[in-house]
This record gives C-alpha cells, sequence and structure tokens, in this order.
C-alpha cells in the first residue's frame, strides 16, 4: 500500500477523532456519574491533548517526521502518568481509583491509548512515501472539522479544570467544584 | 489553576500550529510539555508518597 501525503492526512484527522472521543468519554464519565478526575487524572488529559498537536501540524503543514515525534513525545509523558497511577493501585485488594470501564479503570486505559499512540505514530515513520512532494490543498471539511472539535474540547476541558479546582492548587481528591461552592 | 493553564498552553499550541507556523506550535508544545512535566512531579512526589 502507497502510504500518499493525502492518505497520511486523513490517518491524522482519524488520529483526532480517535483522542477526541477519548476526551468526550471523560467528559461524559464526568458529568454523568459526577466523578471529578483527580490531579493525575488531569494530567493524563493534558497529556492526551498534547497528542493533538503533532497531527494538527500534519494535517496543516503536511506529513514531517518532526509531527509523529511530538506524537511520541507527548505520549511517553502520558504513558509515565498513567502508569505511575496505575502503581499507585497495584496492590491486592487496592480497589483503585474511580469507576472500571469493561474491568479496567480510566487510567489502565489511558496507559493503553498512550502505548497505542507511541505504536502508531511508529508505523506511520516506517511509510517513508508520506514525506515526498506535497499537495497544494491539504484542509478538507473532514480534517477542518476534526481540528476545531480537538481545540474545542481542549477549552472545555479548561474550563472544567478551572471550575474543578479554582485559582489554588488542586485538592488530591477532588469531591466537589470549587469555583460553584 | 496550574491545570487551566496547561490546557490552556495546549489549546494554544494546536491553534499556532493550525493558524500560524509550525515553529511557534512547537516552541508553545515544548513548553507545555515542561510545565506538565513540573505538575507530573508536582503530585506525584509532593502530595503522595514515592519509594524507589
Amino acid at each position: 500500500m502507497d502510504m500518499t501525503p493525502k492518505l497520511a492526512i486523513r490517518l491524522n484527522a482519524l488520529a483526532l477523532y480517535a483522542v477526541s472521543a477519548v476526551l468526550v468519554l471523560a467528559f461524559y464519565w464526568q458529568l454523568a456519574f459526577d466523578e471529578l478526575p483527580c490531579p493525575l487524572c488531569l494530567l493524563q488529559r493534558v497529556a492526551l491533548t498534547g497528542l493533538a498537536v503533532g497531527p494538527i501540524l500534519t494535517i496543516r503543514h503536511g506529513p514531517n517526521p518532526a509531527n509523529y515525534g511530538l506524537v511520541i513525545i507527548a505520549a511517553l509523558m502520558g504513558a509515565a502518568i498513567a502508569a505511575r497511577q496505575i502503581l499507585l493501585h497495584i496492590m491486592p485488594g487496592d480497589a483503585g481509583f474511580g469507576s472500571a470501564v469493561l474491568g479496567l479503570h480510566f487510567y489502565t486505559w489511558a496507559f493503553l491509548c498512550f502505548v497505542t499512540a507511541i505504536l502508531a505514530a511508529a508505523v506511520m515513520l516506517t511509510f517513508g512515501k508520506q514525506f515526498g512532494p506535497q499537495p497544494e490543498s491539504r484542509r478538507g471539511s473532514f480534517e477542518s472539522l476534526a481540528v476545531c472539535l480537538i481545540i474545542a474540547l481542549t477549552g472545555l476541558n479548561a474550563a472544567s479544570a478551572l471550575l474543578e479546582c479554582g485559582f489554588t492548587g488542586c485538592p488530591a481528591n477532588p469531591v466537589r467544584y470549587e469555583l460553584l461552592n | 489553576m496550574e491545570f487551566f493553564i496547561a490546557f490552556f498552553n495546549f489549546a494554544l499550541a494546536m491553534w499556532l500550529a493550525w493558524r500560524h507556523e509550525a515553529p511557534s506550535a512547537v516552541y508553545v508544545f515544548f513548553a507545555g510539555l515542561v510545565f506538565t512535566a513540573a505538575l507530573y512531579l508536582r503530585h506525584a512526589t509532593d502530595a503522595l508518597p514515592l519509594s524507589f
């Protein structure tokens, strides 16, 4: 299969939709079940938003190995944070933090997402033809919508974090929105 | 507040990547990464007990 620049850009847009889906699911759980994210959970969301910068650069400026490097760096950071939280609750008998989805807690799913992102970026790097001559127009509505969606979700997360933590440090186990009390 | 800044930083990096030249977005991305690492160290070591 030839990895043309156009196909690579389409795959990067799909990656943005995947990151958006993870953020939407986390948001849904936060609002529907009133489960406020802990500081390490918020940091994993921050790292998830960091994953999006590389694909946006690819969509806007064309495929470049450095963009996949940004994805790998952000994913390594996120995986380190998620692994830290997994290790906090790894002892037998520990109930873990928050709800479990399909048997795994959110931080474990986050770790798997970050590992998947590293693998996906590494696989994309093996297709050298995408780094050839670039097409003139790279932005279709599919790609533009993906970028708008992830920027909007990051803004919503910023607002949510401000509501939850207020203007001071975030509590280790938040149970209420500080700015709403 | 610190998490608001971290999210805002990456939102800014995304906007710069979309609307401006790549280097400015990359600089802001790395600033956000350093800030996130600092937050990680603060919340994983100061507030929680670590033993290696």
